[in-house]
């Protein structure tokens, strides 16, 4: 199955704009201007693109501290990251939050810190919607790491029970922060444990866009007919390392050699051209496009106001 | 005025007004249907199984859905079986629910409530019978309210069900299976957080306990006054917020303090109100502060030794004599 022009054009776009982005911050990073240690996503935006790209403004989802894919997929702007990413009072998380990123207007409730323990908020919040009756699925997204967290396992087994609109999707990295993941998996899939709660679970490609956005496409079908949660985990690779700070001498050459083949724009650019969704010269005006876009939103972020002492104790009972 | 019912009652009727009030209202737990100790008990017969809902034995997790719920416009009120499984929460609890509003800008708020039965006395040993409140007052976000009477198990537990911040609830389990009854108002009632109760007036000593020591507290004052020593007995009824105002009005009257709680003694509510006394108040004070609490020892297992480890109403009187 191919998807739509509009909608593969639409992928690519938000594919690029979050490499951008990531970039930008990289950059920010080692010019000492943003403190927010960059966790790039860089190689991984076909599975955050493809996981958010089917989802509705009404749904919701649960991200993770790598990259800003799923929350550009999701609709948070480039200045509403920046602002936050910058620590701007004006910031959706009024600068508190910095990579924990929240947005209420799209849905996003946060990111939990100590990885793992939002797995049962996403049940949470799918068990809300159901009680409620809304049509409304939640994404929980996360990486292979987590899925070792204790509340994994009784967030799968309450999701299964209840049948609650809920997506598992593990985008698998195979790193887990320095480690490769041989290290902390018997197995070298993650999903297969979802058979031990009754859930339907698949297990991609997460390079290829069309294949990770239609992944999603049926598990958001099955969870929005009210059969219950679903899994999916999405096959990619870490090409940056953990953080800044982290030279990555772990990772084999050969295998970011590889892996650099398949790098999810590079297939999708492919396949624009190929079926003339773009010609190359338009393709360059929209990266050139979009490299502007950063850039303006990174200026205006940086011209918003510093919190003060008066911030620092409001929004908690204390 | 209404009519007279238990610490038990109490609970359970102002989780039904609180359900019948506010659809968004809804409880779970672990055989909450059932109710262990009967505080749910029949809410499953007029609410339905949906919104008095079983969960698996797992209560970092059924925190977590809480949260969720409550991020998606729900009141989850929570039942933790006993207090000591609080402490397998502390990343739900400390880390999350308590942080949220304010690391999401006030996007997000909590509504949540958390109740736990706490206490020793039923011979349960280590793991059931803690008292673990003052562990939580290091938490910012986190509302520790600590009834003592039926009268306030109702109506704070309205108030915490009606509030977007979260608040963990302290039932001591010899309260919730204490026969006693007490009148409360016919009409909807609210008991509000941070207001102290002060349950004798005395003008030799203040005696701050906190939940069930309130009635242990009582008792010892009985004992105080036959010796000629009037001792006033404050409840704060919430540990956070805490009534300084109440509290120290008193101090400034009596000029001794002695704290009583059955958490432990290390870092304490006492040790908190100890340090406020010390830092705020030291020029009414006639003689040094005495914290009367747990020992830093598990909790023990069998009568003889538990008994030897809860506070009770002689260690009150001795504590007192010390500084009178």
């Amino acid at each position: 199955m191919a998807l739509e022009d509009d909608t593969l054009r639409e992928m690519y776009r938000r594919m690029i704009l979050v490499r951008f982005m990531e970039e930008a911050h990289q950059k920010l990073a080692r010019e000492g201007r943003i403190h927010v240690n960059p966790h790039l996503g860089t190689g991984q935006e076909a599975v955050a693109i493809g996981v958010t790209g089917p989802l509705r403004k009404s749904d919701i989802l649960f991200g993770t501290h790598r990259g800003v894919g799923e929350y550009i997929g999701k609709g948070m702007t480039p200045k509403d990251i920046w602002t936050e990413y910058l620590e701007k009072r004006t910031g959706l998380c009024k600068g508190k939050a910095t990579q924990h990123l929240a947005d209420r207007g799209n849905n996003i409730p946060g990111l939990a810190a100590c990885l793992g323990s939002d797995f049962s908020m996403a049940v949470g919040t799918a068990l809300a919607s159901k009680m409620r009756k809304l049509d409304q699925v939640t994404m929980f997204y996360v990486g292979e790491g987590s899925c070792n967290e204790g509340d994994a396992n009784p967030s799968m087994c309450m999701a299964a029970l209840w049948k609650l609109p809920v997506i598992f999707a593990i985008c698998n990295n195979q790193y887990c922060e320095m480690s490769h993941m041989r290290e902390h998996f018997p197995t070298e899939d993650v999903a297969p444990r979802a058979a031990g709660y009754d859930i339907p679970f698949e297990i991609v490609d997460g390079q290829d866009i069309e294949t990770t956005y239609e992944a999603t496409q049926r598990a958001i079908a099955h969870a929005r007919t009210a059969k219950g949660p679903y899994v999916v985990e999405y096959k990619t690779f870490r090409m940056a390392p953990h953080y800044a700070a982290d030279s990555a001498k772990y990772v084999p050459k050969e295998d970011l050699a590889a892996w650099a083949k398949r790098d999810p724009i590079d297939l999708a650019r492919t396949k624009i051209l190929e079926r003339r969704i773009l010609t190359e010269t338009q393709d360059e005006e929209l990266r050139d496009q979009l490299r502007d876009e950063v850039a303006a939103a990174l200026e205006a972020a940086f011209a918003e106001p510093d919190p003060g002492i008066g911030d620092l104790f409001e929004d908690v009972y204390a | 005025m209404g009519q007279k019912i238990s610490f038990l009652k109490a609970l359970n009727e102002a989780m039904a007004e609180e359900m019948r009030r506010d659809p968004s209202v809804f409880v779970l737990g672990q055989d909450v249907r059932i109710g262990v100790f009967g505080q749910t008990r029949g809410l499953v017969s007029e609410f339905g199984e949906e919104r008095i809902l079983n969960t698996p034995i797992a209560e970092n997790a059924m925190v977590g859905a809480a949260i969720g719920a409550a991020m998606n416009g729900m009141r989850p009120v929570l039942e933790l079986m006993f207090g000591d499984f609080l402490l397998m929460t502390m990343d739900q609890v400390c880390n999350n629910l308590a942080q949220w509003r304010y690391i999401t800008g006030a996007q997000y708020e909590m509504p949540v409530v958390i109740r736990a039965a706490m206490g020793g006395g039923s011979r349960s040993a280590y793991g059931h019978s803690q008292c673990v409140e003052s562990q939580l007052i290091q938490t910012p976000g986190l509302i520790v309210a600590i009834p003592s009477t039926p009268h306030d198990a109702k109506g704070l537990l309205k108030t915490a069900i009606r509030s977007n911040d979260p608040v963990v609830f302290v039932e001591h389990k010899r309260l919730i299976l204490s026969p006693l009854k007490q009148e409360v108002p016919d009409e909807d009632f609210t008991v509000p957080f941070g207001k102290a109760a002060v349950r004798r007036e005395g003008s030799d000593v203040t005696i701050v306990a906190v939940g069930f020591m309130v009635t242990k507290a009582l008792y010892a004052a009985e004992k105080l006054a036959r010796e000629g020593i009037e001792a006033e007995v404050i409840d704060p009824r919430t540990i956070v917020p805490l009534d300084t105002d109440t509290i120290f009005d008193s101090v400034e009257k009596t000029g001794r303090l002695v704290t009583v709680e059955e958490s432990r003694i290390r870092g304490g509510v006492g040790a908190e109100i100890s340090a406020l006394a010390c830092s705020d108040y030291f020029s009414c004070l006639k003689a040094p502060v005495r914290r009367v609490a747990a020992p830093m020892v598990p909790v023990p297992g069998g009568p003889i030794l538990e008994d030897l480890y809860l506070p009770n109403e002689d260690s009150i009187v001795r504590a007192v004599r010390q500084i009178v």
